[in-house]
């Protein structure tokens, strides 16, 4: 990327120094933050769609797009349990349940978490999933209850959703921001905030050929930006994201052209990483490595998604030890990521508080 | 052919500092085969070789480029990069 091509963050001077990586470590905060990130530095995630099965229908929905949605669902316990000893095996550490709406399948998820213990499930938060379930779990919330009535079908759902999920550690809200929802965050933040609930920031990323309402455009981007900004200065208790996170999902350009996406269908190398261990199984328990990623589906140069970001960016770690205040903001966004994924993780201050460019 | 004592010393090295970065507890420099693959046999990810890319990168004043991973599969072929870096 060219410093020139950036538009809405100005290139700092970072002068010319050459710094050496132990100089980076140098400052005793940022070794700590350091140390405790890169304990997690074995997570190797896949996902998995757990069912075809959905209590409502969203618009824009990444699910049902593509053929994935054809899937014959395999409810069938031993099916699972037999995948999950399988990935253990081939080094995956981590997993995603997602698609359709996972709480359908609750006791699938059971025996997931029973192979293997570290994990989040995507869920749209209207149906309790058992506590049994010790998996992070995201709740999508697309605006306040008249826009999810009218986006998601759904009467009430904050509402429904903080009665499932407050005060569960597992819970963390995800607000994903459309071109059409973005000052309804105030709201949805004063109810987050009163039932002291933990909220990320997701950016709505177009599926292959979507051109409705939702779609992004440079303006509101910019303005998601800025109330992205204004909240996480707010409500600094509940927020879990970073001035970096916010560069880098409001940033004109996405994610694979700022990073390159590490996944398999964006990334054909198999020598390490995500090209080599990362798979995106279908309900039907199969996979297609030409469309592995954890958003299928979406138009690539759109995404600016939340699950995208905290795999593309963190892979990019060498590319943020060029001076302290970039390698602050990997950190910030690690930091991030694992307080999002990972159970028990507590997010740290931010250690850097500028709009720092992509390297 | 008998490996010279600076290739010798470079590899211990090496050895010491992937053991010190990636915290393993069952093997020592000694012990450590040069040839073992490191993502194969030793299960090492992207992260872990980053880390390590960036302590080799201070010790030898060298730069290794992103793209040069897969080149550095196992102690010795990393002994080797670096040589030619430092000649280069």
């Amino acid at each position: 990327m060219n410093s020139t091509d950036i538009i809405t963050i100005p290139q700092r001077d970072k002068g010319t120094k050459k710094w050496k990586f132990s100089e980076l470590l140098a400052e005793p905060e940022v070794r700590r933050r350091w140390e405790e990130v890169r304990k997690f530095f074995f997570l190797r995630e896949s996902t998995y769609d757990m069912t075809n099965l959905c209590n409502i229908r969203c618009d824009g929905c990444y699910y049902y797009e593509g053929e994935k949605q054809f899937a014959q669902g395999n409810e069938d316990p031993w099916a699972w349990r037999s995948l999950m000893k399988e990935e253990k095996a081939r080094g995956i550490t981590y997993v995603v349940l997602a698609g359709a709406e996972p709480s359908m399948v609750s006791q699938l998820l059971e025996v997931c978490y029973e192979e293997m213990p570290l994990g989040c499930i995507a869920t749209n938060g209207f149906k309790f999933i058992p506590e049994s379930v010790g998996y992070k779990i995201h709740i999508s919330v697309w605006g306040n209850d008249e826009t999810s009535l009218r986006v998601r079908r759904a009467k009430n759902l904050l509402s429904k959703q903080i009665d499932n999920y407050r005060g569960d550690p597992r819970a963390v809200f995800v607000y994903t921001f459309t071109r059409e929802n973005i000052d309804e965050v105030y709201e949805v933040m004063n109810t987050i905030a009163a039932n002291d609930c933990k909220i990320t920031f997701n950016v709505f990323s177009s599926p292959v050929g979507y051109t409705g309402p939702l779609r992004h455009n440079k303006d509101s981007l910019d303005r998601t930006r800025e109330v992205m900004l204004d909240i996480l200065s707010r409500y600094t208790g509940n927020v879990l994201f970073s001035p970096y996170s916010v560069v880098a999902h409001t940033h004109q350009y996405g994610l694979h052209s700022l990073y390159g996406c590490s996944y398999p269908r964006r990334n054909p190398s198999t020598d390490i990483g995500l090209g080599r261990s990362f798979r995106q199984y279908r309900a039907d328990l199969s996979w297609d490595r030409d469309a592995a990623c954890c958003v299928p589906d979406t138009d690539c140069e759109e995404c600016r998604h939340y699950a995208a970001g905290s795999a593309v960016v963190t892979a990019r770690l060498y590319r943020h030890v060029t001076d302290p205040d970039t390698f602050k903001s990997w950190l910030d966004y690690v930091d991030t990521y694992l307080a999002v994924w990972v159970m028990g993780y507590e997010k740290g201050n931010n250690l850097c508080h500028g709009m720092i460019a992509p390297p | 052919m008998l490996m010279s004592m600076n290739k010798k010393a470079l590899i211990f090295r090496i050895a010491e500092i992937i053991i010190l970065e990636l915290k393993l507890e069952e093997i020592t420099p000694e012990t450590f085969d040069p040839d073992l693959d490191l993502v194969d046999e030793l299960g090492v990810d992207s992260m872990d070789l980053a880390t390590v890319v960036l302590v080799l990168q201070d010790e030898y004043g060298i730069t290794i480029d992103e793209d040069d991973y897969p080149k550095l599969r196992n102690i010795r072929m990393i002994a080797e990069y670096i040589e030619q870096k430092q000649a280069a």
